[in-house]
């Protein structure tokens, strides 16, 4: 029978040394991916190849050779860096839930990161471009995908930001909306000050660069981007400023709440982000009971860092319990593909009939004999037989084509085989009005 | 009939949507706030058929009394919002809109009885001065819901507990320039609505000064000190929105006094 299966290593099992050499850039995927039919015989192939990790998802009716010339494909491209510890296999149910876990964003680094759900989507668009997604990965894929979004929406995941960066530009536009044009002020030199200014100016925001040393500003203004005043003007820029970040070696506050009485009335109420990276503090903590200044210091921002990292761990277990349902259902839809238990019960419904036929008939004949009856039995048999030949065949061969599922599951439909095969829901049941438009042409496809 | 089947339909539409905004609000699921404003415009065109029917059976004029206006301002109040989505996103402030929404629905519905303006009462003013009140108030309930979002935003990031219902409010800037807008649309139609309301409590010399105006005045200089303080001293943020929220509290006062006087009127 086929069977899907993943193997790969990622940055749970491989270091990053071992990882670059393997890692694929996304012109060569379809390239790599020819090569990797050649040398492993799968039926269906997809590579993905991202900082985290790369993976081949393949199905195969030979599982263990074929993830042997996987393995060995692998090794040889990290040409002796490469232990068996690194690579892991999985088959069948696990794979699936490894598919739907990675999609989800729940295998990452940084759990709920939003980047790998485009790369998945990348390496399914190479793979299908050359040729190489058949039903069960065309399925387990694209399956990957919704869970994956329903995990995003269902879940808060993806809430909030981890590093004090963003966590600081998140903040400023929750006070301030969009941040293009708006004015920051970077105060200081300090590092943690440098890359908030620089992903804030990354947001659009025009900067100002104010240091002690006007040198130091000069510099950072070029490598950030934004434009250096002198210390003297550093009242006039706190009233024009919208977000300030503070992170100065002073050992006094800079920012004295005098001074920021004098800036607030020139600033007529507008509302001022201050920012304080410091440590010592470079603005008096007074300043926050003014009206319109908000004001988060160092550990303000950890905090929320902190915060946000034990939110996504809660939201993975919520997800993790998502995908184990939603491998259930998979496992159910790929299990109603069955060729064996379609053909099995296909013939036993003929037999059914020309039994009960026979047994309605043959009372009726009482003058035949036991020779003329049997004759009479091998005779049904040998039509079933006839009969059926064609359709079991071409059944048999359509397995390995992306279509076999299609006449599968016509195969039931026409014959009334669900209950027989002992599958009680169909796979059109799993699918919800929220899926992507590609499951949903998948969907239209078994069922035509 | 069918015109009270109508009105239990749409009530129904009313709050389902309401209660999934509240869930949104409190939970943040997304594809709740899709259906809730699915239902809304559902609830939405229910009302305009109920509207219609009613105003096609019994002939009942939308502006004649508190009754039927009550009705009309509810259905104003989610269509300004509807259209404010488009441009805005402001989902979650269907939380605070539809419980009011709801309220005057059914506050126009549960008696249904039409009074007869008095007399002594009924003056060509009547319409324009309830029509632009109705206008006014649309803009108020829009305004003061924007206002109520930034003060329990505002509050939550004083105290830095940035929780769920943070994640799902917009920035204070969007808040606070949509309550602005929106005051300083209401403002006029108010102030037009109180000159039509003081000339015909002269022309019906009967009526007597009594509360109701009272806080529609007090309503009227809630919102002027609003605008006059942030044009003039640059007023904004928290302090406009508690304004916001409190002339809106007096206009409702207006509208709690009509209701409770006998007569609808």
């Amino acid at each position: 029978m086929v069977e899907l299966f993943v193997v790969g290593l990622s940055h749970q099992t491989a270091p990053l040394e071992v990882r670059e050499r393997l890692s694929i850039g996304a012109d060569r995927l379809s390239w790599e991916l020819e090569r990797v039919r050649k040398v492993t015989a799968v039926r269906e192939a997809m590579l993905i190849s991202t900082c985290n990790r790369v993976e081949l998802y393949a199905t195969a009716e030979n599982l263990y050779s074929a993830a042997e010339h996987a393995r060995s494909y692998l090794a040889e491209r990290a040409q002796g860096l490469f232990t068996e510890e690194m690579l892991y296999l999985k088959r069948g149910k696990e794979a699936i839930r490894h598919a739907f876990r990675v999609a989800a964003s729940l295998d990452s680094m940084v759990v709920g990161e939003p980047q790998i759900l485009g790369q998945f989507k990348e390496a399914f668009d190479a793979a299908e471009a050359t040729g190489s997604i058949g039903v069960l990965l065309d399925r387990c894929i694209t399956r990957a995908f919704s869970v994956a979004k329903k995990i995003r929406t269902e879940t808060s995941i993806a809430a909030g930001s981890v590093n004090v960066s963003s966590i600081a530009c998140d903040l400023a536009r929750k006070i301030f909306g969009d941040l293009r044009g708006r004015r920051a002020l970077l105060l200081g030199a300090g590092d943690m000050g440098e890359a908030a200014a620089k992903s804030l100016a990354s947001t659009g925001a025009h900067l100002t660069i104010i240091n002690r040393s006007s040198e130091k500003a000069r510099s950072l203004a070029v490598s950030c981007g934004g434009e250096p005043k002198g210390y003297e003007q550093l009242a006039s820029e706190l009233v024009n400023a919208d977000v300030v970040i503070t992170s100065t070696s002073s050992s006094q506050h800079v920012i004295t709440a005098d001074l920021m009485n004098d800036v607030s009335r020139a600033r007529r109420h507008r509302r001022l982000f201050l920012i304080d990276i410091a440590v010592p503090r470079d603005i008096d903590p007074k300043v926050s009971e003014m009206e319109s200044v908000f004001l988060y210091d160092v550990d303000d921002l950890q905090q929320l860092a902190a915060e946000n990292l034990a939110a996504r761990k809660q939201a993975a277990e919520k997800a993790e319990a998502m995908v184990l349902s939603e491998v259930d259902l998979f496992e159910e839809w790929r299990q109603s593909l069955a060729l064996t238990p379609t053909i099995v019960a296909l013939r036993n419904q003929f037999q059914y009939v020309v039994q009960a036929e026979l047994e309605r008939t043959l009372p009726k004949l009482p003058e035949l004999s036991h020779k003329q009856r049997n004759a009479l039995h091998k005779m049904c048999e040998a039509m079933v037989n006839k009969l059926l030949h064609s359709p079991l065949t071409r059944l048999k061969d359509s397995g390995a084509h992306r279509d076999g599922a299609r006449l599968v599951h016509a195969t039931q439909e026409l014959f009334e085989l669900r209950g027989e095969t002992g599958l009680t829901s169909s796979p059109e049941t799993e699918v919800t009005s929220e899926e992507s438009p590609a499951l949903t042409t998948a969907k239209s496809g078994e069922s035509s | 009939m069918l015109v009270s089947n109508l009105f239990l339909i749409t009530a129904a539409l009313y709050a389902t949507s309401c209660s999934l905004f509240l869930v949104h609000l409190a939970r943040g699921t997304a594809r709740l706030a899709r259906w809730a404003v699915r239902l809304l415009c559902a609830a939405t065109a229910a009302h305009l058929g109920f509207a219609s029917l009613e105003l096609y059976v019994s002939g009942l004029n939308p502006v004649a009394d508190i009754h039927s206006s009550l009705a009309l301002l509810s259905l104003l109040i989610v269509c300004a919002f509807l259209l404010a989505l488009l441009r805005y996103r402001i989902t979650v402030l269907g939380a605070f809109l539809t419980p009011l929404t709801l309220l005057f629905f059914l506050g126009a519905g549960l008696d249904r009885s039409v009074t007869e303006v008095p007399a002594n009462v009924r003056s060509a003013l009547l319409p324009v001065h309830i029509g632009v009140n109705i206008l006014g108030v649309v803009a108020f309930a829009l305004a003061a819901a924007s206002a109520t979002a930034y003060v329990l935003q505002e509050r939550m990031l004083r105290q830095k507990r940035l929780g769920g219902l943070f994640e799902r409010l917009p920035s204070l800037d969007v808040l606070d320039s949509l309550g602005f807008r929106l005051v300083l649309t209401g403002f006029p139609l108010l102030t037009v609505g109180l000159i039509t309301g003081t000339i015909w409590v002269v022309q019906s010399e009967s009526i007597n000064l009594n509360a109701t105006q009272g806080f529609a005045v007090m309503a009227w200089l809630m919102f002027a000190a609003v605008l006059l303080l942030r044009i003039a001293v640059g007023w904004r943020g928290r302090r406009a929105a508690i304004g916001t929220i409190l002339g809106f509290l007096c206009a409702m006062l207006v509208l709690a006094g009509y209701l409770l006087r006998s007569g609808g009127l």
